[in-house]
C-alpha cells in the first residue's frame, strides 16, 4: 500500500486517481478468477462471478491492518483470505467487521450500563465491573462468521453485502457466562428467549433496531458469554467494546456488540431481524419461488479452505506437494477433512484442536505430482456427520454458504 | 469460587480487591468514504436521498439486477428502514443505478472505486 497508516490525504488522492482513471476507460481487467488476486494500487479482486469484483484494500481503519472495504460507513470490512494461511487464530487487526447501523465511536466506561429486564425476578442495571464480577472468567476459542459470508459467490447472484469468504474469523473470547449475568436479575418462570440490544441504533425514527434473540436453552449454555476480551486484549471498538455476546457455533448475527440491554422473553421474538430477516428456507427453493416457509439462521455448518495455494497456481511435476488449509466443524467439532476432486479422495492430517468451535489446520502431502490437479477442494465433516456439499443450495439471501471451495493447480 | 479468584488476583496486584479486568474509556475516528459516485443520470437524487445513512461503496458493489429489483430496494429502504426519501426522487435514484450497472457490465471486474 502506498498510503500506509498515516496520511488520509495520500489515500484520498490515490483512490480518487484510480476512480478517475477507470472513469476515463483506463481499467482493462482480466476475467475474475476464483481466488483472490492482488491487482496493485491498493485493490483486490474477490473473484465474484459477473462482478463488480474489485474492492479497495486499506489499512486506514483504526486498529486495523489491510482490510477489504465493502462499506466505509457504517463499516463493513472483510479479511483477505491470505490471513487464514497464517494461523488458526485471526489477529484482531485483521478480523472482519460488520455493523448494520451507524456505530458509536466513543465509550464512557464508567457510565456504561447493561440493563437486564423482561421476564426476570428483579430488573437490574449493571456496571461493567458488575458484569466482570458476575461469575467465573471464561475463555472460549470460537469462530465468528457472518451469516452472509460468501454471498458474493451466490449464483444467481443476490443483493446485499457482497462478501467473498473472508467474513469470518476465529478468536479467543474472554468474559463471563451469560447465565451468570442473567442470575443477577433472576430468570422468571416461562422464559423462552433472551434478546440483546447494543448501542448501535437506527438514524431515523421508526426503523428497526438491530436486536437479536436466542432460545433460553442456548442462553444458559456454559460457553455462551458476555465477553470483553478478544485474543487477550480488550474488545476493539470496531468489534463491540465494551461487551459483546458470544454464541459459539452460531452465526455472528447473534453476537450483539456494544451490549446495553438483555431482555428475557416469554414467547416468540417478533422483532424485525429475527422475524423478517436473517432467515433461510426450510426446504430447497429456486429464484422463482415466493412465499415459502423460513426459519431463523442459527447454527453454522462445516467449512474448509485451501490456504496454501491460489487458484491457478503452478506446482512442480514429479515433485511432492504439500497442501494445507483451515477447517471448521460449525456447531459441532470437526471430525475430518478430505481432499477431493481430480479423482482423489485423500484424508488430511488435522492440526492441534484448540476447541470445538475454532478453526483447525489441515495438511496433506501428495508424494508425487503426476499432472494437473483440476477442481480440487477440501471437504470438512463434523462430529454430527454433516459434510460439506458438492453443490451449494441457493437461497434468496445468500446465507450459510458451505459448498466445497475448489481450486485448480497446474503441473509443469 | 469466583470471589476467591478475584481476591487472589487482588492480592497479587497489591492487596486491591478490584476485578482483574479494567474497562477504560475508548474512542476512535473512522475514515471518510473516498469512493465517489460516478457521474450518471439521477446522481444528485442519490446524493440527496441515500448517502445520509450509508456511504457509496456498497451501493456500487451490487451484482447486475433488473430495474424492478432496484425499485424494490429503494422501496425497502423507505418502508422498512424509514429512509426519508423524496418520493419524486425514486425514479431518478433507480435510473442512476440502472445506468451505473450498465457501465459496470462493460467492465466485469470493475469496483466501486473504479467505476
Amino acid at each position: 500500500m502506498a498510503d500506509g497508516n498515516d496520511a488520509n490525504g495520500t489515500a484520498r488522492s490515490r483512490l480518487t486517481r484510480r476512480a478517475l482513471l477507470a472513469g476515463a476507460g483506463g481499467g482493462v481487467l482480466a476475467a475474475p478468477v476464483l481466488a483472490q488476486r492482488l491487482i496493485g494500487d491498493g485493490m483486490i479482486d474477490l473473484g465474484l462471478p459477473g462482478g463488480p469484483s474489485e474492492r479497495p484494500l486499506t489499512p486506514r481503519f483504526p486498529g486495523k491492518g489491510e482490510m477489504v472495504v465493502h462499506r466505509v460507513r457504517p463499516p463493513v470490512l472483510e479479511t483477505p483470505m491470505a490471513v487464514f494461511d497464517q494461523g488458526t487464530i485471526t489477529p484482531n487487526d485483521r478480523f472482519f467487521v460488520r455493523w448494520n447501523w451507524d456505530m458509536p465511536t466513543q465509550i464512557n466506561a464508567a457510565a456504561h450500563r447493561v440493563a437486564v429486564g423482561g421476564a426476570v425476578r428483579q430488573p437490574v442495571s449493571l456496571t461493567l465491573d458488575d458484569i466482570a464480577n458476575a461469575g467465573d472468567h471464561v475463555d472460549v476459542v470460537a469462530i465468528n462468521q457472518c451469516a452472509g459470508n460468501g454471498r458474493g459467490f451466490s449464483q444467481p447472484r443476490v443483493t446485499g453485502g457482497q462478501w467473498g469468504n473472508g467474513a469470518m474469523g476465529c478468536a479467543r473470547w474472554t468474559g463471563v457466562r451469560l447465565k451468570d449475568v442473567l442470575a443477577k436479575a433472576g430468570v422468571a418462570d416461562g422464559a423462552a428467549r433472551v434478546r440483546f440490544a447494543g448501542l448501535d441504533v437506527p438514524m431515523v425514527d421508526g426503523a428497526p433496531q438491530f436486536i437479536k434473540s436466542i432460545p433460553i436453552d442456548i442462553a444458559m449454555r456454559d460457553d455462551v458469554l458476555v465477553a470483553w476480551g478478544m485474543n487477550g486484549e480488550s474488545l476493539p471498538l470496531l468489534h463491540g467494546y465494551p461487551l459483546r455476546i458470544v454464541v459459539p457455533g452460531w452465526f455472528s448475527t447473534y453476537w450483539v456488540k456494544m451490549l446495553s440491554t438483555i431482555e428475557v422473553l416469554t414467547g416468540d421474538d417478533d422483532s424485525y431481524y429475527v422475524a423478517k430477516t436473517y432467515r433461510v428456507p426450510t426446504a430447497p427453493v429456486t429464484p422463482q419461488d415466493k412465499g415459502f416457509e423460513t426459519v431463523p439462521i442459527t447454527a453454522m455448518p462445516p467449512r474448509s479452505f485451501i490456504t496454501s495455494h491460489a487458484d491457478g497456481a503452478v506446482i512442480a511435476l514429479g515433485q511432492p506437494l504439500e497442501l494445507r488449509g483451515i477447517a471448521m466443524g460449525g456447531d459441532a467439532a470437526l471430525a475430518k477433512v478430505d481432499l477431493v476432486g481430480a479423482g482423489l479422495e485423500l484424508p488430511c492430517e488435522l492440526g492441534p484442536d484448540e476447541g470445538t468451535y475454532g478453526f483447525r489446520r489441515w495438511s496433506l502431502r501428495i508424494p508425487e505430482v503426476t499432472g494437473d490437479l483440476a477442481q480440487i477442494g477440501a471437504r470438512a465433516t463434523n462430529a454430527n456427520g454433516i459434510t460439506q456439499p458438492a453443490e451449494q443450495a441457493w437461497n434468496p439471501s445468500g446465507y450459510a454458504r458451505n459448498v466445497i471451495e475448489r481450486i485448480s493447480l497446474r503441473a509443469q | 469460587m469466583k470471589h476467591w479468584a478475584i481476591i487472589l488476583v487482588g492480592l497479587l496486584a497489591g492487596c486491591d480487591s478490584r476485578p482483574d479486568v479494567v474497562f477504560a474509556d475508548a474512542a476512535i475516528t473512522l475514515p471518510d468514504d473516498l469512493t465517489e459516485l460516478p457521474p450518471g443520470p439521477g446522481r444528485q437524487a442519490v446524493v440527496e436521498n441515500c448517502t445520509a445513512c450509508h456511504s457509496p461503496s456498497t451501493m456500487l458493489q451490487q451484482p447486475q439486477v433488473p430495474r424492478a429489483k432496484w425499485e424494490s430496494i429503494v422501496g425497502k429502504m423507505i418502508e422498512t428502514y424509514k429512509a426519508p426519501v423524496d418520493e419524486k426522487a425514486i425514479p431518478d435514484i433507480v435510473d442512476y443505478f440502472v445506468a451505473v450497472q450498465a457501465a459496470q457490465a462493460t467492465n466485469p471486474g470493475g469496483s466501486a472505486a473504479g467505476q
